[in-house]
């Protein structure tokens, strides 16, 4: 099962490695931006159609 | 008028009066880019634009974080605070490229803010409107019935109203006589600015202060003589605890803003410039909301976030603010002492910040999104004035934000600028400039006059009373510890017209069928007038006392009931005291009624006096079947009394006395209302967008208007078109007002002529109006100044003029996001050539 701490989009926080933040890239319609997520480091990310692996 | 020329410059689109497509070739490339990539959130004949989206991440966080709460031993104040908290450590935040400026009230740009705890109405529009509704549809439509099921009969409107007297409460929400519900966390909400934006502290510095105070209050509760005093202090120790955790969940919040900053220029950015601004972004974060601002940047920084987290507390429709007073220091530290940055730099963050503003959207039912067509709320920003020892307050900071509005254009925010004799001739020149090129703002308040007014009306002492900024659109409000008022409830609102309406039907409401106003004597048997009079000042003490004591009521229950943490914890009232910042007696008050279509009535009785009493040519029974009839089978009675009766606003003492004898009643009435700080409640005339959503609402009246024509557009403006005698005798009949002692505060719109505002000689003349205006002592004046060729040109092709904006009433708002008939109200006005 793959874990959000696999993922190329998780940063962990330096404190608590077990918590991270989900960061990705967003271009809507009008403007581009990054936006950010608390995600858990163990999280199932098996249904994350965004999953990068590292 | 086509799209330019790419060729065209800037000179030559100015010459040609258009400023829209001037400023963005004016504008830097940052705001050329935020400015176009803002979305714009303001409804349209009261739907959301194509493309937003209802945010559900703050309606499930929130709902979750309740039911986790529910078997919770904590204190109701806590749990809020506990909620709040974890929305704020765990919705989603993004940053936009360009920006130096972050944080927004939703989850992405496009989202309209949901907060389901506010009133079950509420929460019952979002499930209606599929406009919004996010795709996956019928998992949306899942997630939004699971909120609705747990917030029915939770809400503070179910809450409050269960309160309160159902018989008030079904006339208010009958959409006749007022607009809004009494929410203390949904309306207009004041800032203790005094303490919390002057420099002297930020929310670290009040962290210390509640332990320092939790700590006192935690040894008297165990010193061997504590009795049953001890009560009150468990009451406010909870309190304490509270506004600690909103306090410290939002310093997190600006943390996650810092360490997303730094993700990604450390990982995606390449260029170094914009990495050294992300990482500038970093370090403004890391300081504040927890420390107090060094810089501009970190000053723009701080307030956002403030007015952020007290938009995640409650709703708020509008955005009191005084930015060149509380961010001028900084502007004159960076730009003109430490030369950190430079003047352009520091228009950039001046323009941004005014289009983060612009981006705020929170979800409202749709009679509001009517009422305030084409905006998100009443952002009317208070520039100029004096500060507390009286001098001139204006700095750099004050010309930045008049010079960035012109570059970016949004509708909203908008400017109050408080004019005043010290006032320096660059600082009017920018105002001018401002109006001239058709932004309609900023607003021009008669500051010395509204000081006193202030002063007379709640008693504020005088330094304090220098400290004003409009609560909403209109009404000065202090920004001090006890001055301020944290909120203002909007259903304080009086559709005015249906006092004169109801003298007609005896009190009886035929729209909706109810009885609402009191039941007088039948018109027709009426003899003479002072039996109308008589019967219209009832009429009037009833609808505004139905209003005002839902109100009182709303707010006297607001402590226990509806509290606000973060608003207290940023409030030197309540982090002193313990206690909840709506608490009547630690607020001096600052109440006022809205009197919506106000001028009908003056207009409506001048033609009963003279046409039915004086001129005998109709009787009162004819008037009342003619009015009853909505003057159908009656038109030449109806024209008799559109053009020969006199019209307020011609200099015309007929009229004008009737004026200032209702007002002046109201007056002796707003002294005997009290409100739960034991103050006034004078009336305030202006309208939005009112008289439109009205239009339908309000019946026949004598002044010869249907049912459904356009009410009048401001709050002593004269009706469209019939303001014969040129703008100065408008402004002799405005000011025969007492704008001190009359009434809170009175709206006058006024068209000018953008040929006539041309050059130097523009200047003079509307100049040379503003001193007539400012000897004759009226308290507000607002311009639009587009002709009507544009106007009606961008009716024929939206597209083309999308960025054309106009002043509706109390606020600005784009041209094509209005309805067609405030459109054509707004060029039926009458434009005043001066001089
Ligand atoms: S939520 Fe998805 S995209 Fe985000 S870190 Fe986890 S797996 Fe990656």
């Amino acid at each position: 099962m793959p874990l959000c701490k696999e993922c190329k989009k998780f940063f962990p926080i330096k404190e608590d490695p077990n918590k991270g933040d989900c960061v990705q890239r967003v271009v809507d319609p009008r403007q581009a931006y990054y936006k950010a997520k608390p995600v858990g480091a163990d999280m199932d990310a098996s249904s994350c159609s965004s999953f990068e692996k590292k | 008028m086509a799209e330019p020329a790419k060729n065209n410059s800037v000179a030559e689109l100015e010459k040609k009066q258009e400023w829209w497509w001037a400023a963005e070739k004016k504008r830097s490339k940052r705001l050329d880019y935020l400015r176009k990539g803002m979305w714009k959130k303001g409804a349209i004949g009261g739907l959301y634009p194509a493309g937003l989206q209802v945010d559900l991440e703050q309606a499930v966080l929130q709902t979750q974080k309740a039911r986790e709460l529910e078997t919770s031993p904590d204190p109701f104040v806590v749990k809020q605070a506990k909620i709040f908290a974890d929305y704020l450590d765990s919705k989603t935040i993004f940053i936009t490229d360009h920006a130096q400026l972050v944080s927004y009230v939703g989850s992405l740009p496009n989202t309209i803010n949901w907060n389901p705890t506010m009133a079950t109405i509420l929460n019952a529009e979002v499930i209606n409107d599929p406009t919004v509704i996010p795709e996956p549809l019928d998992e949306s439509l899942k997630v939004i019935n699971e909120v609705i099921a747990y917030w029915s009969g939770k809400t503070d409107a179910d809450r409050i109203m269960s309160q309160t007297d159902m018989a008030d409460i079904m006339k208010i929400l009958s959409g006749t006589i007022g607009w809004g519900i009494p929410l203390a966390r949904g309306g207009y909400s004041g800032k203790d600015y005094e303490y919390i934006m002057s420099g002297k502290r930020a929310f670290e510095d009040v962290l210390a202060e509640i332990d320092k105070n939790l700590d006192e209050a935690d040894a008297s509760a165990h010193e061997p003589t504590a009795n049953q005093e001890i009560i009150k202090l468990y009451e406010k120790m909870n309190n304490w605890e509270a506004y600690k955790i909103a306090l410290e969940a939002c310093i997190r919040h600006g943390q996650r803003y810092a360490r997303l900053a730094r993700i990604i220029a450390e990982n995606y950015e390449t260029d170094n410039k914009r990495k050294e601004e992300l990482l500038q972004i970093a370090d403004c974060c890391e300081r504040v909301p927890a420390k107090t601002p060094r810089t501009l940047q970190e000053s723009l920084q701080y307030d956002l976030f403030i007015q952020l987290f007290s938009r995640t507390e409650a709703v708020e429709g509008a955005w009191p603010a005084r930015p060149d007073y509380y961010h001028g220091p900084y502007y004159e530290k960076d730009v003109n002492i430490d030369k950190r940055i430079t003047k352009e730099e520091a228009l950039d963050l001046a323009g941004e910040f005014l289009i983060r503003a612009a981006e705020v959207s929170q979800y409202k039912v749709k009679w509001v999104r009517e009422g305030l067509q084409g905006i998100e709320g009443t952002w009317v920003w208070t520039l100029g004035g004096v500060n507390q020892h009286g001098d001139d307050a204006c700095n750099g900071m004050t010309t930045a934000l008049l010079q960035a509005a012109r570059l970016v254009r949004v509708s909203n925010p908008t400017f109050g600028f408080r004019w005043h004799p010290k006032v320096k001739e660059e600082v009017l020149r920018e105002c001018f400039e401002c109006i001239r090129q058709g932004l309609g703002y900023p607003s021009m308040r008669n500051d010395p006059l509204l000081i006193a007014n202030s002063m007379y009306w709640h008693g504020h002492p005088i330094e304090e009373a220098r400290t004003w900024v409009h609560q909403a659109c209109m009404s000065p409000c202090p920004t001090t510890k006890k001055g301020f008022q944290p909120m203002r409830m909007a259903n304080a609102t009086a559709n005015c017209a249906k006092i004169i309406e109801y003298v007609f039907t005896s009190g009886f409401d035929p729209v909706v069928n109810m009885q609402i106003g009191a039941e007088t004597p039948d018109a027709a048997t009426f003899t003479d007038f002072e039996q109308v009079y008589d019967v219209w000042v009832i009429q009037m003490k009833t609808i505004f006392s139905i209003l005002t004591r839902m109100i009182n009521a709303a707010r006297a229950y607001a402590p226990g009931l509806t509290p606000r943490p973060f608003l207290s914890a940023i409030s030197e009232r309540s982090v002193e005291s313990g206690l909840d910042v709506m608490t009547p007696s630690l607020s001096r008050g600052n109440s006022w009624i809205t009197a919506f279509t106000w001028v009908e009535n003056a207009d409506s009785l001048a033609a009963i006096k003279k046409l039915v009493f004086e001129e005998k040519k109709y009787t009162m029974a004819q008037l009342k079947k003619a009015i009853t009839d909505d003057w159908q089978g009656h038109e030449e009675m109806r024209l008799d009394f559109v053009k020969n009766a006199p019209k307020w606003g011609n200099d015309d003492d007929y009229v004008d006395n009737i004026m200032l004898r209702c007002l002046r009643d109201c007056a002796i009435f707003g002294h005997e209302l009290k409100d739960p700080m034991g103050n006034n409640w004078p009336i305030l005339p202006e309208n939005v967008s009112g008289n439109i959503h009205y239009a339908n609402v309000v019946g026949a009246l004598p002044s010869g208007r249907r049912r459904g024509d356009a009410l009048y557009d401001g709050g002593i403006s004269p009706g469209p078109g019939l303001d014969k005698k040129g703008p100065t005798a408008v402004l002799k009949s405005c000011g025969k007002i007492d704008h001190i002692s009359d009434g809170r505060a009175f709206l006058l719109n006024q068209r000018l002529s953008p040929t006539q505002m041309a050059g130097e000689k523009g200047y003079s003349l509307w100049k040379a109006y503003m001193d007539t205006w400012y000897n004759l002592g009226l308290d507000h004046i607002q311009f639009n100044c587009v002709s009507d060729e544009t106007l009606r040109s961008a009716q024929r092709e939206p597209e083309k003029y999308q960025e054309v904006i106009v002043r509706v009433a109390g606020y600005s708002a784009h041209f094509v996001d209005i309805s067609r008939k405030t459109q054509d109200n707004i060029i039926q006005r009458t434009v005043q050539g001066i001089g």
